[in-house]
């Protein structure tokens, strides 16, 4: 059968969660949520007031008013890597950030388009440690998605007393220009706007670009006239070494030559406009966009904060689908994992989800066992699933709150290790689009079966409760302390002194541990792209499937018809 | 009586259709879309419930038990009802009106199962069933809305700000409310907080979502509603308007076509937006623009997105059966009229006769019709789903017919449907037709002088809606 046959999906809120318990678990993650916009804003103000009053005495506008400009009107942009760098200090006591470059998801004439925006509000947009890194990420996920790339260049060079940390290294600046070849290769359309200084790196960025304007106050240099011998004397500048004058028009460098910031964008979006359109409405194939039936906002409230509390993960898929409808592949095998078809903005996508709380357990009938847990059905069915996925092109959702892979010697007898080798191998040779959302605890090789980060997910996006560890504290506690524990990891000694250094001992393994976790620590480092609130993980998603489906030709996309989806579904399906 | 030349039902005759239609729906309605089915040669298949399925209006048709008496286990069960069409091999649903009729969900169910849910697409339903996404394509459409925000309010500044531009008094609504909760009405601007933080905590308690916005309160007002069809091809007609200012407690007793309250340019004006707003949203099949009318400007509240039941009225002024071109635009077909074939001609009226008890407050009389002998004649049209001998069950709403009739102008219809009334008898249960009676007689109504808030003939009754 060629339909996709969904059914309703969830319950309302009240039948869900009685009321005090939602308020409460709703005040506790709010709050958390109130941090992370506080956060944000901290980071969108880049260096503050000072540094965005100079850039606009200089009649230029701010990196992030650029992609204001260039947006469509009432679209909103999602952003990545926004905590790059957050809470490092650079030079001494310098902070950067955003890594000093802002880089989204950007809607342009009803295209989604990645743009890298150089921050000119943090030390005129100069190239930090990560800074490489971040643009380079977003460069990736513009070639998984075929999406038109936008450059707005504003960058005074590496910053220089790091230049060790962002300089030499595989992903070093120089690798921001291989990216560019390799968009340019696979024919992504690159389309840059100099705004201002553009100092060696920044000047090669945009040359690669197929379209290169330029503002009459920006130049591109190799190296700027402080390095050039007689400079001084002669009073030539950088913007007579390397502006519009000359790239425009001698050494063809760029094609054209604008009067402001203003116009640049009118003329990028222009471009955009003449670009091929999206393919997206043709992939609907009729459908629209519609907003689950309950309520996305509701996930703040549905979700425990305390990774040991259990929920309802159908409550959690209910809230991310369109009209709340699913289609469960293989409902009745490894029942810990769900796995199934929903549409997101009227787009197909494959979802996969860690049930939590009791499941029964095949191998032992009448016993249950507890679910975020990878068990051997659980796995062979996601694996089966993440690869009927991957034949039908069917981007691919995965909605982690594992807390990793069963163990014990039935589990090692039953063969985990290879029956998770194939999942692994199955994830790292998928070419569907794969997104991972840490909806929770992600701990351990659970993390890597369920496409976590290292297995290259096109974004990895992180909620404000997301903990990313290989094993959570108290865990890595009794293992650092087991020759002093017993069987139940109660601790052996009598004598009060030693029993109160191995409990601080303890206590402190897990502090560690629990820190290591914040999900900010992981958006710092580039472990995870982007912290969501929970009530807009549904416009991530939206978007992000919507991407998947914008550029046609690139990548297979099968018709409902001819899915293996059917197959497992004639060989699994219910009755 | 001069009638469009075509019957549609002859040119859509030769089109082929859906083999089988199931209808989900019961009464009054099944029997109304079964009609236009059986005239155009498809098959209706009904869906009933265990109280409904010896029901006279199921004889002779195809019947599916789809569950028991209580309606969210029958009527409104969506995965029970596509499964009973598929197993009755039908091609199509018809959700006719109320019920499932308005959500979206059913729809995308319905189609993800291979099965044409004859109504607008899943998601434009959903769009216009939502209040603030509604207004927004509405606008953007060129018609005018009831003064307010154009989406959920920031905070209470904004909700200051808006009410000042506006004017007072406003209303203060749940983006996701529903049954009056979460609305909020201030007089004045030392009011506005109070009701803003009332709102918006009946909300969040009711809804889990305090999302408000605002509008200016209209109090009175006449109801108007504009009858429009749209096929796959981004036509879209409209078929003039409908009164439903006669109503008790937000229930319509009587519809007329056309409105004797609303001026020939603001009428033409609207029309004509209505048309090009249902094209610019991508509507497909019949709908309705509900409008009040406030000092001669229609002001749009909301789209019914589905055959309505006072589409008689329509039917009986422009000679289009609404159910045959909501068929035949949900098979792909484009609709068989363009706006110059529509010809609306002289003036109807309908009556809601309801199994109710005016002597006791107008509660519902279910029971056994002893007798049963509707109006016949000139201009007269009963459309009904009761027989003698027919038992009024408890489970549903108590309608037992309505009345259309039609004539050269307003004066004869009102006289042809006096003379109905009387002519109707209806015995073993109590009906509403002696206070349709009433409201047709009173000066009131003759003379047009009555809004949403009083019903002509009768004393004020508290709790009338306003708007």
């Amino acid at each position: 059968m060629a339909h996709v046959p969904f059914v309703p999906l969830g319950a309302p809120r009240e039948q869900v969660a009685d009321d005090r318990t939602f308020h409460e678990q709703r005040e506790e993650l709010l709050a958390r949520e109130e941090t992370l916009r506080a956060r944000r804003a901290e980071v969108f103000a880049g260096w503050g007031e000072k540094y965005v009053a100079r850039v606009h005495a200089k009649g230029k506008m701010t990196a992030r008013e650029r992609i204001e400009r260039l947006k469509d009107p009432g679209a909103r942009i999602f952003e990545v890597g926004t905590f790059v760098n957050h809470g490092l200090t650079f030079g001494g006591k310098l902070t950067s950030p955003a890594a000093g470059v802002v880089t989204a998801f950007v809607p342009i004439h009803g295209r989604y388009c990645m743009v890298i925006a150089n921050d000119n509000t943090v030390a005129s947009g100069s190239w930090w440690p990560q800074t490489p890194e971040k643009i380079e990420r977003a460069q990736q996920m513009a070639l998984r998605l075929r999406l038109p790339t936008i450059y707005l260049v504003d960058c005074s060079g590496l910053f220089l007393p790091e230049q060790s940390r962002a300089f030499p290294g595989a992903t070093g600046a120089g690798h921001i220009f291989k990216m560019n070849s390799l968009l340019s290769a696979h024919g992504v359309p690159q389309l840059a706007g100099v705004f201002g200084d553009c100092i060696a790196g920044g000047g090669y960025m945009p040359i690669i670009s197929d379209r290169v304007y330029m503002t009459e106050q920006a130049y591109m240099v190799i190296a700027g006239a402080a390095l050039i011998k007689g400079a001084k004397s002669t009073k030539i500048t950088s913007l007579d070494i390397g502006g519009p004058e000359v790239h425009v028009h001698q050494s063809g460098c760029a094609d054209a030559r604008v009067p402001d910031d203003e116009t640049l964008l009118v003329e990028l979006r222009r471009e955009v406009a003449r670009l091929p359109g999206s393919a997206i409405e043709f992939y609907r194939g009729g459908r629209g966009a519609a907003p689950p039936v309950h309520p996305p906002r509701e996930l703040a409230g549905l979700l425990p904060v305390d990774h040991r509390q259990t929920y309802d993960a159908t409550q959690v898929l209910a809230r991310l689908t369109d009209h709340s409808l699913f289609w469960e592949l293989m409902p009745d095998r490894g029942r810990e994992m769900i796995c199934g078809i929903g549409t997101l903005g009227g787009l197909y996508a494959g979802f996969i989800i860690n049930r939590q709380g009791l499941v029964d357990d095949p191998d032992h009938p009448g016993r249950r066992r507890p679910g975020g847990t990878l068990y051997r059905d659980g796995i062979a069915k996601i694996s089966t699933f993440s690869r009927a996925c991957d034949s039908d092109g069917i981007p691919l959702f995965w909605l982690q709150d594992i807390s990793g892979f069963d163990i014990g010697a039935e589990a090692e007898r039953q063969g985990l290790l290879a029956y998770g080798s194939n999942l692994i191998y199955t994830n790292s040779t998928n070419t569907t689009p794969m997104f991972t959302v840490l909806l929770r605890k992600c701990s351990g090789a659970g993390y890597y079966a369920m496409a976590g980060m290292p297995y290259d997910p096109v974004v990895q996006l992180s909620t404000t409760i997301s903990r990313l560890s290989v094993m959570e504290g108290r865990t890595l506690a009794i293992a650092t302390y087991n020759t002093r524990l017993d069987d139940n990891f109660e601790i052996v000694s009598r004598d009060p002194e030693e029993r109160r250094s191995i409990e601080e001992g303890m206590a402190a393994v897990s502090r560690r541990i629990e820190a290591d976790m914040d999900p900010y620590v992981a958006a710092r480092q580039m472990d995870t792209d982007e912290i969501v609130e929970l009530g807009e993980l549904r416009d991530y998603l939206q978007a992000l499937c919507e991407m998947a489906y914008q550029a046609p030709g690139h990548r297979r996309i099968k018709n409902p018809r001819i899915w293996t989806m059917h197959d497992l579904q004639a060989l699994f399906g219910a009755g | 009586m001069p009638r469009p030349a075509a019957a549609p039902e002859a040119r859509l005759a030769t089109a082929p259709l859906f083999h089988r239609v199931f209808v989900a729906n019961r009464g009054e309605v099944a029997a109304r879309v079964a009609r236009t089915c059986e005239a155009l040669g498809v098959t209706p298949v009904l869906a009933a419930s265990v109280a409904d399925r010896d029901a006279g209006y199921t004889r002779g048709r195809e019947v599916c038990c789809v569950g028991p008496a209580r309606a969210a286990g029958s009527y409104l069960h969506m995965e029970a009802l596509v499964q009973a069409a598929l197993q009755t091999r039908c091609t199509a649903v018809h959700p006719g009106w109320g019920f499932l009729s308005e959500n979206p969900v059913f729809a995308a169910l319905c189609e993800s199962h291979g099965l044409t849910f004859i109504g607008p697409p899943a998601h434009v339903m959903r769009m216009m069933g939502k209040k603030t996404s509604a207004r927004k394509a509405m606008k953007a459409a060129g018609l005018s809305l009831i003064p307010g925000s154009d989406g959920v309010l920031e905070d209470l500044e904004e909700a200051r700000r808006i009410a000042d531009e506006v004017g007072f008094p406003v209303l203060l609504k749940a983006e996701s409310g529903g049954g009056g909760r979460g609305m909020r009405v201030a007089r004045d601007a030392g009011e506005l907080a109070d009701a803003y933080n009332d709102a918006q905590a009946e909300a969040r308690a009711a809804f889990g979502d305090d999302r408000l916005y605002l509008e200016r309160l209209i109090e009175g007002g006449r109801h108007v509603e504009i009858q429009v069809l749209g096929d796959r091809f981004g036509h879209a007609i409209h078929l003039g308007e409908r009164d439903c200012t006669v109503q008790r407690n937000h229930q319509k007793l009587i519809e007329e076509s056309p409105s004797p309250a609303l001026g020939p340019e603001e009428r033409a004006r609207t029309l004509a937006a209505a048309a090009r707003a249902a094209a610019a949203i991508g509507y497909v099949g019949a709908g309705t623009m509900e409008f009040l009318l406030d000092h001669g400007v229609l002001r749009f509240m909301e789209m019914n997105t589905r055959l309505q039941v006072e589409h008689c009225v329509t039917e009986a002024r422009a000679g289009v059966d609404l159910v045959a071109e909501q068929l035949r635009v949900a098979a792909g077909h484009r609709l068989s009229l363009r706006q110059d074939d529509i010809t609306l001609v002289g003036h109807a009226i309908e009556c809601r006769i309801n199994a109710e008890d005016p002597s006791q407050g107008f509660r519902p009389a279910p029971g056994r019709i002893t007798r049963w002998r509707p109006p016949t004649g000139e201009g007269v049209r009963v459309d009904t789903h009761v027989e003698e001998g027919y038992v009024v069950p408890p489970h549903y709403d108590s309608l037992l017919c309505k009345l259309i009739t039609h004539g050269e102008d307003r004066e004869q219809a009102r006289a042809r449907m006096l003379a109905a009334l009387d002519a109707f008898v209806c015995e073993g249960v109590p009906t509403t037709a002696s206070l349709h009676a009433a409201i047709l007689s009173s000066r009131a109504f003759i003379d047009g002088d009555y809004d949403t808030r009083t019903i002509p003939g009768m004393p004020v009754l508290k709790g009338s809606s306003g708007s």
